[in-house]
């Protein structure tokens, strides 16, 4: 049952993370779909890249993502 | 030793020179001496390598090593694992070795303006050059499709390196353009290949042929056609073809000279390289050649169309480049022996004359610093004997006697009117004539009519380097030109065993 | 159980890849774009790591109290995981270049937008 789950919360965390307008809070909801992918990946029968998709996934791409707009700007411009 | 390393080391070397010239900084000597020698070695090594084939860890197929398979119960045994290819195999034959031959040549002469136009030669773009050679190379000798996916990855990170290492104004925005859509095209790419792995259970392209020709799958699935439409969309993107000519050639015109000839010998060789393994996948299936010969006529009449437009000559060089990527494709979609071998020859010309165009033009770029043809002229009495050469790779790009494109013109020709549409040749002769027009257009503002008053000429003198590779390119077009059985008789094997 | 896990896994990763695809073209925002490719990325791994999956089978490790037919015939596929393992350092890496060319882009033109930044200028 608990994979259900974490596929629900993959998919409707990418598309949460995708409307903020605060790019630093889309850049952190980016972990969500990652660590729930993590998850998911440790329920396939994938446990060594279930390890490492945890610490790519949840870790480092929102923190680079996090890096990148603390350097630059926070929020989306209107278009 | 088993001479067969040398296949190994055909990508290794170029990478270990690579990971070495990258520490190096500020020893501006030391960064010479190596990427020469490096340079110099590459084009040496294919001449040298027997064919044959490399396993990787030497995992050799059981079956050709029995004591592997020494205590595996038949399950394994007893079915086809047992001839399957375990490891990551690189297959090295006579077409390959020219391919590869022309890619180092073009590498070499590439680091040597390189290392003699620049004062202070950075050890990073010679890293970033010999990483997109070794993943070219690796592209073309691999017959592993996932050791092919990753090589794919670093080769397009080494061109947007080569692009941003430019310093030609608008160039991030190229670069971050172009792998943007690379990582678009890249995750398609992959995916194709692994619903290949899913359905054949392999990703070595020999034993997915086996699976499909022995009837393991249908191979009428849908599934199928969808893998090839994702690898297909991928080969677009790494070639250049379109949708990807704007940006392929905006990319060209982005580099510095030397770069772009290197660019776009890049783009010539993937293309070969995974139109190869396409045609040996998909063959059977008509589509795929309809599909190829589509998309070469697009790229053809696009390519060669909007070059007439430009007026930035490194601009109407790329997509003349993109223009001339059509003819191969059509040698390699009309499926017969003596096109695909047609194809391949016109893939070895072009790689040669466009990278002459590039490094010929680029002198314009050094004497100048400018690309915009409207505020260009006179150049012919600043330099005629560089000049004449430039005139004579815009002739030789255009397919005129006895230069080495006319021959694989010829047999394109020839090809498309044996496989019985005439209508392919009519078409090429046409654009042919087009690509000589837009040629000597850009060739007489830039050379030929009045210098314009506020025209600066620097005060520095074309290194000897830059005439001599010139000269090089020259004679190896009028070699294949003259003589075109030397590169036709390497080439006919692979295109024989593909039909 | 009505519903297969593999089925719905495979829907999971076609609707990230979806996502994902329609993100990097259609925001205009050069960090959604890039958070749209890591969706992609993580799309497509779990496309690959679904298709290696067996149900009811085990982990891919050979422990010395199996037998090898029997490990054979209940253990998932690992060369997809293999191929995953690559495409996760691949992703990243390009990833990290991307970001970098953004925030020198960002410095020249005080803008994240990418019809601002990669407007073709006719050169």
């Amino acid at each position: 049952m608990i994979e259900y789950i974490l596929m629900i919360t993959t998919v409707l965390g990418a598309i949460i993370a995708l409307m903020q307008r605060d790019l630093l809070k889309a850049a952190i909801l980016t972990g969500i779909p990652g660590i729930s992918t993590a998850f998911l990946f440790q329920f396939l029968l994938a446990p060594d890249v279930a390890l490492t998709q945890a610490i790519v996934g949840s870790a480092i791409v929102p923190v680079f993502v996090a890096l990148t707009v603390l350097k630059t700007r926070r929020t989306e411009e209107e278009s | 030793m088993d001479m067969n390393v040398l296949i190994a080391v055909m990508v290794i070397l170029p990478i270990a020179s690579a990971l070495f010239l990258n520490l190096l900084h500020k020893k501006d000597r030391t960064i010479k001496i190596i990427a020469i020698i490096t340079a110099i070695v590459l084009p040496i090594i294919p001449l040298l390598t027997p064919y044959g084939s490399h396993f990787f860890g030497g995992y050799v197929p059981l079956a050709q090593d029995p004591s592997l398979a020494q205590g595996l119960p038949a399950l394994i045994t007893g079915s086809q694992l047992f001839q399957f290819h375990l490891g990551i195999m690189y297959v090295f034959s006579s077409a390959k070795q020219l391919m590869i031959f022309i890619l180092g040549l073009i590498t070499f002469f590439a680091i040597f303006t390189f290392i003699n136009e620049s004062k202070r030669p950075s050890g990073v773009y010679a890293f970033l050059m010999f990483m997109g050679t070794a993943s070219v190379s690796a592209i073309l000798l691999s017959d592993d499709i996932f050791n092919l996916f990753v090589f794919f990855e670093i080769a397009a990170l080494a061109q947007v390196g080569i692009v941003i290492a430019s310093g030609i104004k608008n160039n991030y925005e190229t670069a971050l353009k172009y792998i943007l859509l690379g990582n678009i095209a890249g995750p398609l790419l992959l995916l194709g290949i692994v619903m290949l792995l899913g359905i054949t259970g392999n990703v070595n392209v020999t034993d997915m042929i086996f699976t499909l020709k022995n009837g393991y799958v249908n191979p009428q699935s849908p599934e199928l056609l969808i893998a090839l439409a994702l690898i297909v969309f991928g080969w677009l993107y790494a070639s250049g073809l379109p949708p990807f000519h704007t940006i392929k050639s905006a990319v060209y015109s982005k580099a510095l000279p030397h770069g772009s000839a290197l660019l776009q010998a890049f783009s010539v060789f993937t293309m070969v390289a995974i139109g190869i393994i396409i045609i040996r996948l998909f063959s059977y299936n008509p589509f795929t050649n309809i599909a190829i010969i589509g998309i070469s006529l697009i790229a053809m009449i696009l390519g060669i169309t909007m070059a007439i437009v430009q007026t930035d000559y490194k601009r109407i060089l790329g997509y003349l480049a993109v223009g001339e990527l059509g003819y191969i494709g059509i040698g390699l979609g009309l499926g017969t022996a003596f096109g695909i071998t047609a194809g391949l020859f016109q893939a070895v010309n072009e790689a040669v004359i466009t990278a002459f165009l590039f490094i010929g033009f680029g002198t314009i770029l050094y004497k100048t610093r400018i690309s915009d043809t409207r505020k260009l002229g006179g150049m012919m009495y600043v330099n005629p004997k560089v000049a004449l050469l430039v005139l004579l790779a815009g002739l030789a790009m255009a397919g005129v006697p006895p230069l080495n494109a006319f021959q694989s013109k010829l047999m394109l020709i020839q090809a498309s009117i044996q496989s019985g549409l005439p209508e392919l040749g009519i078409i090429m002769i046409l654009l042919s004539i087009v690509t000589f027009m837009t040629f000597m257009k850009a060739f007489y503002t830039i050379y030929m009519r009045p210098k314009p008053k506020e025209l600066e000429v620097l005060d520095n003198t074309i290194p000897r380097s830059t005439v001599i590779s010139l000269v090089v390119f020259l004679i190896v077009c009028l070699t294949l030109g003259l003589f075109p059985e030397i590169a036709t008789n390497s080439l006919q094997t692979l295109a024989a065993g593909l039909v | 159980m009505v519903i297969d896990s593999q089925l719905m896994s495979f829907f999971t990763a076609g609707s990230l890849i979806v996502i994902g695809i329609f993100a990097a073209l259609f925001l205009d925002n050069l960090i959604k774009k890039i958070i749209g490719l890591a969706f992609l990325g993580d799309g497509v791994n779990l496309f690959i790591i679904t298709m290696g999956y067996k149900p009811g089978g085990i982990v891919y490790i050979f422990l010395p109290d199996m037998t090898i037919s029997n490990f054979a015939q209940t253990a998932a596929y690992p060369l997809p995981f293999a191929l995953v393992l690559t495409n996760i350092v691949i992703g990243a890496s390009t990833l990290a270049v991307i970001l970098g060319l953004v925030m020198v882009l960002n410095k020249r033109h005080g803008s994240l937008s990418a019809a601002k930044i990669l407007r073709d200028k006719g050169e």
